[in-house]
């Protein structure tokens, strides 16, 4: 059995900075083993910067960092045979065949012909790709190529496998096929570590997740924790027709009271409350009156929008 | 999923074995090209011997080119040119798209125990052990049905051009690895590739040349390799003793991966 306790990755005051700009600017957190643990932030909050440090791809500039209790500075081959990348853009060989992407890139682990051929095809079996194992890679759609480039990141059996934002770009069912994976993947107990923008799905995949800003963590904790600690129980969002970020802006300031805190969006209103039915007695009372109201529990988008989302109506104004 | 797991290295390969596993993607990718290669192999030489070693050497007074045959004079310099021709192949684009976001091998070779330097010698040992050993003897042996050949040391011109190869290929590497628009990947061969080609006494003593020059020809690896080859195949003496040639061949060779070792940590470490 495997010590859940076990830390695998380990940061403080982790910092990297390009020229002037500082990208990550002193991060602190601990993956454990058998954990699934997201990073959660505005494209530029550094979460893509933070992974490449982990997976040993890039020096931190200060701080400290270790994975499986090791010094990536020192240690880095060591430590990426023991990982898995899934990156942002695929990297996948366009020009090798489905089935031989995974053999090649298993040999860069050491691993002999016959067991990379066993291992691809279980692995391409696991990705439900078994059929297009002859294809060329350029041959195979977005969501295809996203699961082939999971297979890979399995073949050496990886401790910990890191992949950063595995579904952005991929169409609804593609998506859910990938993450209805990672699903499968964590049941057999392997390690993730992941960055993603969907909300809902890293609610319900990870166990805990830090939520970074402009280099820094502002936010960490399971996604129960997340959301005790940061939004009420239940949101109501309000829509006022084609009312845009400037207008909802001014009439956010007339709902002061209606609910604890109120989150203008660039498309609609947020009303964080703890009671929906007082929210819209209140609304009545004032005679505001949105085109739509919807009223739904809280979730960890929330969360993110109530820490983030300030910043994206003023990138938007 | 844990069948093969006793199989896997969870340590950092040693330099050869880096290179190795680094080199296998290589040939990979050959197996799918390889049909494309007997172009240049074996139907292009034989076009040069018959177009130019046989037609324009009928023109040509045996004298003028150190009393051989012109077929006999020019078969090394092509053996070597095919070597500095595949380079074309091998070191440019192929290095350019590795760092590439589409699809980039030496960012997937990133994040695995390969370290930048495998990646490197790995490329390596397929530009500059691998294809001059197979191509360049393909070539080798197709000449020989042309007569050209003085003895059996011939077979040492292949080796020549592995040294041309050599020589070239990690500078080659650090152009390609330093770009960053492809617009101007063809400026290798405007102004390297195709220059080395037709002034290094290939075709024409190099000592016809212009004496302003000179020096370009000396500077270049693919006049040092036909005069090697030009020994070998034909059994006369080269410009310089043959130490001489071989000792500049391999100052770049070993410079040259200096160079591209430092470019290619530069260009992956993120």
């Amino acid at each position: 059995m495997p010590n859940v306790n076990e830390i695998l990755v380990s940061a403080a005051d982790l910092r990297k900075s390009y020229g002037e700009h500082e990208a990550v600017r002193g991060v602190d957190f601990e993956i454990r083993r058998g954990e699934a643990f997201g990073f959660l932030g505005a494209n530029g909050a550094g979460k893509s910067t933070t992974m490449r440090m982990i997976g040993c791809v890039s020096q931190p500039t200060a701080g400290t960092l270790t994975v499986f209790g090791r010094d990536p500075h020192t240690e880095g081959a060591a430590i990426r045979a023991r990982l898995g990348v899934v990156p942002q853009d695929n990297t996948l060989d366009g020009m090798l065949t489905v089935f031989e992407n995974l053999v090649v890139y298993a040999g860069y682990f050491g691993i002999k012909k016959k067991a990379a051929r066993e291992r691809a095809a279980e692995l391409l079996e696991f990705v439900q790709l078994t059929a297009r194992a002859k294809d060329q890679v350029s041959d195979l759609s977005g969501g295809m190529q996203r699961r082939l480039a999971i297979a890979r990141s399995l073949i050496n059996d990886p401790e910990l496998v890191i992949l950063d934002e595995p579904t952005t770009g991929l169409d609804p069912q593609a998506r859910h096929l990938v993450w209805e994976r990672l699903f499968q993947l964590k049941h057999r107990g392997v390690s993730i570590l992941l960055t993603t923008h969907y909300m809902d799905e890293a609610e319900q995949l990870c166990d805990r997740l830090v939520v970074m800003d402009e280099g820094r963590i502002i936010a960490s904790g399971s996604p129960r924790e997340l959301i005790d600690t940061h939004v009420t129980k239940e949101v109501v969002e309000l829509r006022f027709g084609t009312a845009h970020t400037r207008e909802l802006a001014a009439l956010a300031q007339s709902l002061d009271g209606v609910g604890a805190q109120i989150e203008p969006l660039p498309d609609r209103i947020l009303v964080y409350t703890d009671d929906a039915d007082d929210t819209n007695a209140a609304l009545d009372a004032r005679d505001i009156r949105p085109t739509s109201v919807l009223a739904r529990r809280a979730t960890l988008e929330d969360v993110f929008l109530r820490l983030t989302g300030r910043a994206l109506v003023e990138d938007e104004a | 999923m844990s069948a093969t797991t006793a199989a896997v290295d969870r340590t950092a390969p040693g330099t050869t074995a880096g290179a190795w596993r680094a080199f296998n993607l290589q040939l990979a990718l050959f197996r799918h090209v390889w049909h494309g290669t007997v172009f240049t192999s074996v139907l292009l030489p034989i076009l040069y011997m018959v177009s130019i070693g046989i037609g324009v050497g009928a023109y040509i007074d045996s004298a003028s080119v150190g009393g051989l045959t012109y077929a006999e004079f020019i078969a090394p310099g092509l053996i070597c040119s095919v070597a500095v021709m595949m380079l074309g192949n091998d070191m440019v684009f192929p290095v350019f798209g590795g760092y590439a976001d589409w699809g980039g091998h030496y960012l997937a070779q990133r994040a695995t125990p390969l370290r930048p330097v495998d990646m490197l010698n790995g490329h390596l040992a397929y530009a500059v052990v691998f294809r001059p050993f197979t191509n360049c003897t393909i070539v080798a042996v197709v000449l020989a049905f042309f007569g050209v050949y003085a003895s059996w040391w011939a077979a040492l011109a292949v080796a020549a051009a592995a040294l041309v190869s050599a020589a070239m290929a990690p500078w080659m590497h650090c152009w390609a690895s330093s770009i960053k628009n492809d617009a101007n990947l063809n400026m290798i061969f405007r102004f390297a590739v195709m220059p080395i080609s037709l002034f290094s006494g290939v075709f024409f003593p190099a000592s016809e040349m212009p004496a302003f020059l000179q020096p370009l020809v000396w500077a270049s690896p693919l006049w040092h390799g036909t005069e090697l080859a030009r020994a070998a195949t034909a059994g006369v003496a080269p410009v310089l003793p043959p130490p001489v040639h071989i000792a500049y061949l391999v100052l770049l060779a070993v410079t040259g991966w200096f160079a591209a070792r430092r470019v290619i940590e530069r260009r992956l470490n993120f």
